[in-house]
Order: C-alpha cells, then sequence, then structure tokens
C-alpha cells in the first residue's frame, strides 16, 4: 500500500535509515503479506501463512532475516503466521507439502526458523532505538509544533506483549517527534481510537467508518493539534485522503496536515520534501505547514 | 455449502466455540470459555459506539452455539481494530472469533456478495506481488477524493522516478505466489465466491449500508474531556 499510495514513506524510511548508520537491505523478491486481502476475508489462514512463509525464506536466504515493515498489518501478519508456523504443525506440513509439491524446497520452513518476537520488527522501533542519533542529526528545529500522534491498532492491539512500552499508551512516535523538536501532545481524547479504515468498513459502511475518523479529527482539533504523525499506510490513506471528504460531507474544517513518522524525521535531517519525502502525493496539501516552519 | 471448506480457519466440531478455539485465526490462547461478559469488548469497540454491533453479544451466542448469528448482519460491521483483543481481562479474542464467524458464513454463501469488491486482491498480488485498492474501491475513492487524488495516481510512475524508485510497484516472485495461491485451493475458492454473487444477482450493493445505523452520536467522552486542550508529552 505505501508504493501505491504513499512512495515517500519508502523513500524517507530509507533516507533515514542511511543517515542511522541501519544495515538494510530492500528485497524485491518480497511480496505483499496480503494483510488487505485476510482482513477483507477473502484470504483464508493457510494461504497468508503459506505466503508469510515463502516471505521468511526470501530474507533468510539473503542474509537479513529480521524483517521490518512499514506498514502495522504486514508486522501484525508476519508475527501470527510466525507463531503458527512455530506451534501449528499441521499447518506448517501443509505448506512445507505445498512447497515441495511444487518444487520450491528452498521455501520449506522448519519449526524455530524465525522467533516471532525477535525476528519482526516496525520502522518505528528502528527509529526509537535510534533516538539518540536522530537527536544528533537534527538540522531543522520544529520547536513548538504542536503534534499528535496515531499508533496503528495492528502494531499494538493484536500482538499487544510484544509492544515497546505500554499497549494501553504507546508513546514511541511521541518520543521520536520530539527528538526532532516538536511538542507532542500526550493525551487527547480517543487516542486509542481506530482510524476508522477498518478494511472492508471503508468500503461497505462508509458512513461509519467516516464517523469514526471524524471522531478522531474533532479530537485533534480540540486539543489544536497541527500536525498529526502516523505509522500505517492504512491509517494514512484513512486520514490523509478522508479529511477533505469528511470537511466536505459533514460540514465542518480541520487544521491538521498529516504525514508517516519517517517523513517527520526525514524532514527533521533536512531531506527535501518533494524530492525524499513524496509529499506530491498527499491529499491534505502541508504546503501551508512547511512554509510556516520555514522549510519551503 | 462450498466444496472447498477452508479446514483450518473453519475445522468442522460439534460447537462453535470448538470451532473458533480450534481455527488458525484465533490465538492458542484463546480465552473464549473463560468470558464473563463483562462487556469490556463492547465497551472499547469502535463499531459498537457508532451501530448496533456488540462483541460481548456475538461471543454469548457463540458459547450458546447458537447458529444464527452466522446470518446476522452483525457480524460484518468489525473494524478488525483488535481494540478488544486487548482489552479482554480473560485473554479471550472477540475480533479473531467474528473473523472465523465470516469463513463459517462464506462456507455456506452467507454475506458473499460483500466480497465482491476485493476479489481482485488475490489476482493482483499473484501477477505482481503487491497490494493495490481494489478496482470497485478506486472508483468510490475517484468519487469521493476527486481530480487530486486520480490525478497523482495516473501520475503515480513519474513520481516514484523522481522519488528514485522503480516506475511501478512490481515484486520479482518468479512465480511462486502465484504457485502457491493455486496449490492452497485459494483461485478454486475464489471462482466459488464468484458463483454464488452471481447466483445472488446482487447488483448495486455497495450504494447500500450493510448495518442500521442507530444514529448514535458516538460520544463516549466525558464533560470536561470535550474542554480538554491535550497535555505534552512525557517523552524518555
Amino acid at each position: 500500500m505505501v508504493g501505491q499510495e504513499y512512495p515517500g514513506v519508502e523513500t524517507a524510511t530509507r533516507y533515514v535509515f542511511d543517515r542511522l548508520g541501519v544495515d538494510y537491505y530492500i528485497n524485491d523478491e518480497q511480496s505483499c503479506c496480503t494483510g488487505i486481502g485476510h482482513y477483507t476475508d477473502i484470504f483464508e489462514g493457510l494461504t497468508t501463512t503459506a505466503i508469510a512463509a515463502r516471505n521468511f525464506a526470501v530474507a533468510r536466504r539473503c542474509g537479513y532475516p529480521n524483517i521490518t515493515c512499514l506498514c502495522s498489518t504486514c508486522y501484525a501478519i508476519n508475527k501470527e503466521a510466525c507463531e503458527v508456523l512455530n506451534t501449528n504443525d499441521e499447518v506448517r506440513e501443509k505448506v512445507n507439502s505445498i512447497f515441495r509439491e511444487r518444487g520450491f524446497d528452498d521455501l520449506v520452513y522448519e519449526k524455530g526458523d524465525m522467533n516471532p518476537r525477535t525476528n519482526f520488527y516496525h520502522a518505528v522501533e528502528i527509529l526509537l532505538s535510534k533516538v539518540g542519533k536522530i537527536r544528533e542529526e537534527k538540522k531543522f528545529d520544529f520547536s513548538g509544533v504542536k503534534a499528535a500522534a496515531h499508533h496503528a491498532c495492528h502494531y499494538y492491539k493484536v500482538k499487544y506483549l510484544d509492544v515497546v512500552g505500554n499497549p494501553e499508551n504507546p508513546q514511541l512516535i511521541d518520543t521520536i517527534a520530539a527528538a526532532c523538536g516538536a511538542a507532542p501532545v500526550r493525551w487527547y481524547e480517543d487516542r486509542t481510537l481506530t482510524c476508522g479504515m477498518g478494511f472492508s468498513q471503508l468500503h461497505l459502511n462508509k458512513n461509519t467508518s467516516l464517523q469514526v475518523t471524524k471522531t478522531k479529527l474533532d479530537s485533534l482539533q480540540r486539543a489544536g493539534v497541527e500536525l498529526m504523525i502516523h505509522m500505517c499506510p492504512n491509517c494514512h490513506i484513512q486520514y490523509d485522503r478522508y479529511q477533505p471528504v469528511i470537511e466536505k460531507e459533514f460540514g465542518v474544517e480541520y487544521d491538521m496536515v498529516h504525514m508517516n513518522i519517517a517523513q517527520f524525521v526525514a524532514l527533521s535531517m533536512g531531506a527535501d520534501p518533494y524530492k525524499v519525502c513524496g509529499f506530491q502525493t498527499h491529499s491534505v496539501p502541508l504546503e501551508g505547514f512547511l512554509e510556516k516552519t520555514g522549510i519551503i | 455449502m462450498m466444496p472447498y471448506v477452508n479446514e483450518f480457519d473453519t475445522p468442522e466440531c460439534k460447537t462453535l466455540a470448538e470451532t473458533a478455539k480450534k481455527s488458525i485465526r484465533t490465538p492458542e490462547s484463546l480465552g473464549l470459555d473463560r468470558c464473563i461478559q463483562c462487556g469490556a469488548c463492547t465497551a472499547s469497540c469502535p463499531a459498537a459506539r457508532f451501530t448496533d454491533y456488540s462483541p460481548r453479544q456475538i461471543v454469548k451466542k457463540v458459547l450458546e452455539n447458537d447458529r444464527s448469528v452466522l446470518g446476522s448482519e452483525m457480524i460484518w460491521s468489525c473494524f478488525y481494530c483488535y481494540s478488544c483483543n486487548v482489552r479482554c481481562p480473560r485473554n479471550n479474542s472477540p475480533v479473531t472469533i467474528v473473523q472465523v464467524l465470516r469463513q463459517m458464513a462464506i462456507n455456506e454463501g452467507i454475506g458473499v456478495e460483500k466480497l465482491a469488491y476485493f476479489l481482485e486482491i488475490g489476482e493482483y498480488l499473484a501477477e505482481n506481488g503487491a497490494s493495490k485498492v481494489p478496482g470497485a474501491g478506486i472508483k468510490n475513492m475517484e468519487r469521493d477524493l476527486g481530480e487530486r487524488w486520480i490525478g497523482m495516481k495516473r501520475n503515480l510512475e513519474p513520481i516514484r522516478s523522481e522519488l528514485g524508485l522503480s516506475a511501478r510497484d512490481v515484486r520479482n516472485t518468479h512465480g511462486e505466489v502465484q504457485a502457491i495461491l493455486e496449490s492452497t485451493g485459494y483461485f478454486e475458492r475464489e471462482k466459488w465466491i464468484k458463483a454464488r454473487i452471481q447466483e445472488k444477482g446482487i447488483h448495486g450493493f455497495l450504494k447500500t449500508n450493510c448495518t442500521e445505523n442507530k444514529k448514535n452520536s458516538g460520544d463516549f467522552g466525558f464533560e470536561s474531556d470535550r474542554e480538554y486542550t491535550g497535555q505534552q508529552a512525557l517523552t524518555v
């Protein structure tokens, strides 16, 4: 979804990882995890698990077995699939029999090949681990920018025991944003409410979906937030693409703009808002924010 | 009944509760039997806030083995946000139980029309190794989001190139994803679902709302919260 809607999130993450000295490899043999198919109910668990097992083999084969996701749903899907492959012998055997039958012997998954707790990360966790360096690399100071974080549901509500911090009130984005000089709002009403996308809900029950999003945007407006920072392309679509739709359909106006945490860190390190952050693909124009903060 | 029932999502058992516990959609440690009907799930649920959806009632029906729940429109309202999963004090997970119920409904041809939107995700994944908003969704989004968005979509290749990415987001899966989808029975299941949708002859389903909207305000906030302007973060 990042590649189709907000390619700047990928380039901003690369830009930031390069400056933080993160050793990473982007492998175009990795496929989509198909969380979008899994959570719209058209993919069954076996197919989702087999796709994941293939991606695990690809990661191990290239010597980079720690998988880092830009999307919270990929993160959750991979962790869950890994757990199923390690604990459910019947499913693992079925997946492996498919691989063998097709001649994909190099994809075969042996129990314990991956560890659901230590082989899977969300990019925001990598950024948090380097927060000291982010502070050092700061070329541009966002002092006084009132920012609010939306932590993605599938990062902290699915495998909640693995969250860095308290799953009832995760602070990863806040901590990173503060290192860039921003003033994060610690709590706003409905902080832990979903973005409202709800996979099929945006398309099947659009009215309810947008009501949820509106509730969140209303709360941010009351808290005087000018920048909302998220960590998942699905939330990003819901907030950035649908804010203008909600304004029109519900007759309201909002003052906040949206971006991914990697885009925010990249800006703070002096990245170009268009050639690196790719803001030209956003729906809520960022020019006002960029001018006010002196970037353009 | 679907000839390609996915035995891992919906293993055949005597009761709904047994199927839910055995399914690979739910965690191994699922605390279904430990449910005390406290309602923490419903209290944290975005769908319950705006519609007549109730995860607590769904869990109750599963425990009572009331199969009428499969035909209930309610099961199609869940956002899959996992708020109930994180908040349940008994390690139950209504969100994953609902996933099993939807799969069981689909096996019986119930609610298949709701899948029409998303069916091309599989073919696109097999061909490109990537995902995108499905075609029908594109049309809806085009209507909602207008010229700016569709202009960006048309212009995506030069934008990606300018960012230093490949013009199109296509993965090099050596045909393995296609082969996996063939071997797991995904395509056969998809064909079966398509045929059921055609049989039902449902047109214009996209325009209708699936749930009765209770016109709830969704306002859970305390009076004092409404005035609350937010507090600065304590960061580490």
